[in-house]
């Protein structure tokens, strides 16, 4: 008796240090990251364009405030595309298992998810910029949309899947109609996996910064019409991040740091925002 | 909950259309006339271009946004091929394979415009010893081979009497990417050493027999900041903005040449052939920094044939832009860390320009003329 709770206080005690060792280097990040940030964070850096080094330099307004919008308008892009296609195959995968496609379609999802993200960008680049002759915020949103994808697929799988069969079968006992079932009744109850799933693709792709590249492109200033957005070159944070942290200036390196701190807060309210809105509607139930 | 989640995007767009709004300046262009010039390439040159770019807007009342984004040499040839951008940027000329391309698909040449020098210095860290270390371009050969692995080795001594060397031994520090910095250096040490060309050769990576790699300037600096004993080479712009020690070279005159703006221009200051596609180092310039090479913009000569340019009144724009950044552009140079093109690469430039064309007509030529340059 004693033995086994010597054991169980040893494993006990592995698992707080595997815990721990785990979010460790997320704390360091994150503390670090805002250490050095914080002082680039004023109210010009949300209300101000880039413009150049100079700028930062002597002192002036300076900020990146178009890097902020443009990165907000890129992932609503990337989700608006990747949302229903994801939460379709994912639908497919899991509610119609007998379907011929089903094999192809997992191995192509997992290829995808799998597949380096510059390659996304180079397609986005061929099947967009190419055709359009320019970089554009659309371009940057279906290239990160092939980074939310295969995960949205996934996740939307696993979750329809987790809900019990009986579920399926109470609703067509009904007579309602099978995909009619599996919108009213089985999705519903998945909702917090579904809301899970989305999450992770947006974080994942929020920052991804090689398929932008070539495809978003980047932009020192804000577009001159609020479409520019969308069909103009494009900035956004991760991009802007790395060109700022490998920049010769040691003004730009704090505003890099300072990018990362609005990065992660970004995540960090959309997990909130996701956890807020699934919250509320479980509680309806 | 439901209303709020509607109301969100709306928010987000208001947002995004206030921001962009801003026609409440009388002083500014209308949006309808404003024009933008989209240009890629080499990272070194991009604070140069950019501080341009930023000046030139202001210049303008926002008329002209030049959008200049800094994606690698072989990125910038590339979209310049590809015709995603209205000028390339490059540390490296277009080769001739490159170049016949271009003339037998456009009908007219690509043009190689010197904008700013790339200027490479070697940087060290040895406690207690500043800036100012003297090198030889065999020294640097011998080190960079590791033939030479301790700093109180006889040749270092021999061209720096006086300082007190320490018996530390050597870390060799070289780039791990591609880089035009690489390229320069590594064109410099096959200059002053058979040994080097026929071992290493020169490129914008090589096979290095001997150090560790950083990836960028900032990770060959990081290297050499935290290595005592360690030497690398540096853009001079980082060397300096980055308060690294750094070494003066000895030129092919034999002069000891501490780096400087002024010491980098007067090294391109030479006989240039008309299409500027030369790599200088090891220069003969008397008092010219002997590591430093050109980063040129790229452009068409037939501006019609290049799909990112839609209308002749964008390709004027973009040679109102050449012609500003090759004359008074240059004045925001040195605040930046960057030297100034000498005066024959300006005049080699400008005949450049003058032959530039909009579906056959003489646009560079006739801008030029406007201006009372030609």
């Amino acid at each position: 008796m004693r033995r086994r709770r010597i054991h169980d206080k040893i494993i006990e005690i592995l698992l707080v240090i595997a815990t721990i060792a785990v979010l460790l280097p997320l704390i360091i990040i994150i503390f670090h990251v805002i250490v050095e940030g914080v002082s680039a964070l004023n109210y010009e850096f949300f209300t101000e364009e880039l413009g150049s080094p100079s700028r930062a330099i002597q002192g002036r307004p300076t900020g990146l405030v178009h890097t902020i919008l443009g990165t907000i308008v890129v992932d609503m892009l990337a989700l608006a595309i990747a949302v229903p296609i994801g939460i379709g195959a994912g639908m497919m995968l899991s509610e119609y298992p007998e379907h011929m496609l089903n094999p192809t379609l997992r191995i192509m999802n997992d290829t995808l998810n799998g597949m380096p993200a510059i390659l996304k960008g180079l397609f986005a680049f061929v099947l967009i910029v190419k055709p359009m002759g320019t970089f554009s915020g659309l371009a940057g949103g279906v290239a990160l949309s092939f980074v939310m994808l295969p995960i949205i697929a996934r996740a939307t799988e696993s979750a329809l899947l987790s809900i019990p069969w009986t579920i399926r079968e109470a609703g067509l006992a009904l007579g309602i109609p099978r995909w009619r079932v599996v919108i009213s009744a089985v999705m519903p109850a998945a909702k917090t996996g579904l809301a899970t799933g989305l999450l992770l693709a947006f974080a994942r792709a929020a920052g991804e910064a090689a398929p932008l590249l070539f495809t978003s492109f980047g932009n020192n200033y804000l577009p001159d019409r609020w479409f520019g957005f969308i069909f103009n070159p494009v900035d956004t944070l991760p991009q802007r991040l790395y060109s700022l942290a490998i920049s010769p200036y040691s003004e730009w390196h704090s505003m890099g740091w300072a990018a990362a701190i609005v990065l992660l807060v970004m995540v960090i309210l959309a997990f909130a925002f996701a956890r807020f809105v699934t919250r509320g509607k479980v509680q309806l139930k | 909950m439901n209303k709020i989640l509607g109301l969100l995007p709306v928010l987000v767009l208001s947002l995004i259309m206030i921001s962009c709004g801003g026609s409440d300046d009388p002083d500014r262009t209308p949006v309808r006339d404003r024009v933008t010039i989209l240009g890629a390439g080499a990272t070194f040159p991009a604070p140069l271009i950019t501080a341009m770019a930023d000046d030139y807007r202001d210049i303008t009342n926002r008329r002209v946004t030049v959008n200049y984004q800094s994606i690698g040499s072989g990125g910038g040839i590339r979209q310049f091929m590809e015709q995603t951008v209205m000028f390339g940027m490059s540390e490296a000329f277009l080769s001739e394979e490159v170049m016949t391309n271009i003339e037998n698909s456009t009908g007219g040449r690509a043009f190689n415009l010197p904008i700013t020098l790339a200027d490479v210095v070697p940087t060290y860290n040895l406690p207690g010893i500043g800036k100012g270390l003297v090198f030889s371009g065999e020294l640097l050969v011998d080190i960079f081979l590791g033939k030479i692995t301790r700093w109180d080795d006889a040749s270092i001594a021999a061209l720096n009497p006086g300082v007190n060397l320490p018996r530390t031994n050597i870390t060799v520090v070289h780039r791990s990417d591609g880089s035009g910095t690489t390229n320069v250096f590594t064109s410099y040490l096959s200059r002053v050493s058979d040994e080097w060309r026929n071992q290493v050769g020169f490129a914008t990576s090589v096979n290095w027999p001997t150090g560790i790699g950083g990836n960028g300037n900032e990770g060959v600096a990081g290297a050499v900041i935290n290595t005592p004993g360690a030497i690398g080479y540096n853009s001079f712009t980082y060397a300096l903005l980055n308060n690294m020690s750094y070494g003066s070279v000895i030129n092919s005159s034999g002069n000891i040449i501490e780096p400087s703006f002024e010491a980098t221009t007067e090294a391109s200051n030479i006989e240039l052939p008309d299409d500027t596609r030369i790599l200088f180092t090891n220069t003969p310039a008397e008092f010219g920094y002997p590591i430093a090479g050109f980063a040129w913009m790229l452009v068409y000569e037939n501006l019609d044939q290049n799909n990112a340019i839609q209308t002749r009144g964008e390709a004027e724009e973009l040679i109102r832009f050449l012609i500003w950044s090759i004359l008074d552009g240059q004045e925001l140079a040195e605040a930046l860390g960057f030297a100034r093109i000498p005066a024959a690469a300006i005049e080699k430039n400008i005949q450049m320009i003058r032959q530039m064309k909009w579906q056959g007509q003489e646009i560079g030529l006739e801008l030029l003329q406007s201006q009372n340059l030609l």
